[in-house]
């Protein structure tokens, strides 16, 4: 659906992008995760043509960029970009129209739409009366009412509340089932576990891991992490030295990374006459491996 | 086919949101009713002491109307609402970020600026209608071509909003630079192009520096056709120097467009 090969593209002499690839599947949805400043909104304009890469090639739907394949693709950007003064059911119509939609086929997908997105009875509301949730989900509607291949979705649930989120979810999912194919970015590294079959991490303009999740789990040399609170640190890293234990520093958390399974009990063993304040046991999440390999080359 | 579409759903757009909130369309109903009123009595008074109007079925309230109209219409009306509305118009589309999603979407440029165009094509035709019907209760009437009238009024109302075009693209970047703007440069030229005070008692040099003011032209062409008969010859100067300037506008517009393009489309 999208093939990225070997951008790149520099502002200035800053380089953003270096030798990026990327290739999305048909109806997938491709979480592109990474730090501030990894160049994700960078790689979004230029799949909309908005910026030229210096050089490489992308292909949508086996097409090269171009003006025309701009309506493939839609998008929600990262701030809501909604007309103010009108309905909700106004925007709609205005971007359907834009992208060249008939009128019969414009009403059904505006209210479509609504639906979709839950907003229905505020139809005729305008946008500047209405919480900051419902239009975070004009603003996805919007990005669907011409009936897209590919749709891209820069951080959608950012200062939404848990319940907006789990709905957004929900209509991303169902997207999904429409056989649209999905290009999220998002800040969520819980929101791309739920979501996403394949995700790609990008940190200073390259892909530095790709895959499903049980694939990039494997970049992680162990069966769980053990997360310890206690006041003698360095005498628990050396125990784990001793034992083979990797450890890591979670924010101001010790871990360690167990390479075999263990019960409770042998854990608790292993750091025998070290004082713990607490300890507990966590499968490998995308955090882990997201802080593995986007600390690389700054040292920990 | 594309282009008209994408026309209409501008045009349509603009006009709902202006529509939505009234008080924009409210004052530039106000503004030009008050404006000539007020140069139709002005007029008036004058006339009635020169008697220079005095011909055969005309008063002079009348001949004062059909000098106020043209100059109040195209002069200070479509000023606000074309030009004005123009740089509201870009400037809010620039603020609420809507643009980076015109970017995102087909919408051509052109489509774009013949939209902003239409919308305010729309309010500039309702302000005519206003203007002389309000003139006619003095039974004031349009005395040339209604033909070339329209065009006049037509190419004021590209020259206005291709010069708000630019402006809004290029010069105000937020909804308060916009006042700044029509005071110091609006006002100064609206005057000197006639729109308040008749260009015949301006001094002699002031005439001559009118002659680089489109909207002294404006004014002098429909005031021209609209009150004195006139045709094309008569007012031919005038006339080309306006259909210039609109064509000129056009161009700087679409430059400007450009210009935009390349600094703020990206997300
Ligand atoms: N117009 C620009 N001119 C110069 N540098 C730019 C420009 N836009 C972005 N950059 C730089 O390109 C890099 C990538 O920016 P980009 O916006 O793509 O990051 P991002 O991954 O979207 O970050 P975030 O998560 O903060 O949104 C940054 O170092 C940024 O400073
Ligand atoms: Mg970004």
């Amino acid at each position: 659906m999208l093939l990225i090969e070997n951008i790149n593209k520099s502002y200035g002499k800053r380089q953003v992008l270096q030798n990026l690839n990327l290739q999305i599947n048909f109806g997938e949805i491709y979480g592109l995760l990474g730090p501030n400043g990894a160049g994700k909104t960078t790689t979004i304009n230029i799949i909309c043509n908005l910026l030229k890469a210096d050089s490489g090639n992308i292909k949508i739907n086996n097409q090269p960029v171009s003006e025309k394949t701009k309506s493939i693709i839609g998008v929600a950007p990262q701030e809501n970009l909604l007309y103010q003064g009108l309905s909700c059911k106004e925007n709609l119509d205005f971007f359907a129209q834009i992208y060249g939609l008939r009128r019969k086929v414009r009403q059904l997908q505006v209210d479509n739409c609504l639906a979709a997105v839950n907003l229905l009875d505020r139809a005729n509301s305008t946008v500047e009366t209405l919480s900051g949730g419902m239009k975070r989900r004009l603003n996805i509607a919007v990005a669907l009412v011409h009936q897209p291949k590919l749709v891209i979705l820069d951080e959608p649930t950012t200062g939404l509340d848990i319940e907006a989120r789990y709905e957004i979810w929900e209509l991303i999912r169902k997207l999904r089932h429409q056989g649209i194919t999905i290009l999220l970015t998002t800040h969520l590294l819980d929101e791309a576990e739920r979501l996403c079959q394949k995700i790609g991490i990008l940190k200073n303009g390259q892909i530095v891991a790709e895959g499903t999740l049980p694939e990039l789990q494997k970049l992680i040399p162990a069966k769980e992490i053990v997360t310890v609170q206690t006041a003698e640190e360095e005498k628990a890293i050396a125990r784990a030295i001793e034992l083979g234990f990797i450890h890591r520093h979670y924010g101001n958390e010790l871990a360690f990374w167990l390479p075999e399974s263990l019960e409770l009990k042998e854990i608790i063993a292993a750091f025998d006459g070290i004082s713990l304040a607490s300890i507990s046991r966590q499968p490998i999440k995308l955090e882990h491996i997201y802080l593995e390999v986007t600390k690389q080359g700054t040292g920990d | 086919m594309k282009y008209w579409r994408e026309t209409l759903a501008v045009a349509q757009r603009i006009l709902i949101e202006l529509f939505r909130r009234r008080r924009s369309l409210i004052f530039w109903s106000v503004f030009p009713i008050a404006l000539l009123l007020l140069n139709g009595f002005i007029f008036a008074e004058r006339a009635q002491q020169s008697m220079a109007f005095a011909f055969e079925n005309a008063t002079p309230t009348t001949l004062a109307f059909e000098n106020a109209a043209p100059t109040t219409l195209v002069g200070a009306a479509l000023f606000f609402s074309c030009l004005g509305g123009t740089v509201t118009t870009v400037v809010a589309e620039r603020e609420q970020q809507t643009l980076k999603r015109l970017f995102i979407s087909p919408l051509s440029g052109t489509s774009y600026f013949l939209g902003i165009f239409v919308a305010h094509c729309c309010i500039g035709v309702g302000q005519s209608f206003l203007v002389y019907a309000i003139a006619s209760f003095w039974k004031a009437k349009f005395q040339g071509s209604l033909l070339l009238g329209a065009i006049i009024i037509l190419l004021s109302i590209i020259s206005y909003v291709g010069v708000g075009f630019v402006l809004g693209t290029q010069l105000a970047r937020r909804a308060d630079d916009i006042n700044a703007l029509v005071a110091t440069f609006g006002v100064p030229l609206l005057i000197l192009g006639g729109a308040f005070i008749p260009s015949f008692i301006f001094p002699q040099f002031l005439l001559n520096l009118a002659t680089f003011d489109p909207i002294y032209h404006m004014t002098e062409a429909l005031l021209g056709v609209s009150a004195n008969g006139n045709g094309l010859t008569e007012i031919s100067f005038h006339f080309w120097f306006l259909f210039g300037f609109a064509i000129l506008m056009i161009g700087a517009g679409w430059l400007s467009y450009r210009r935009m393009l390349r600094v703020e489309r990206r997300l």
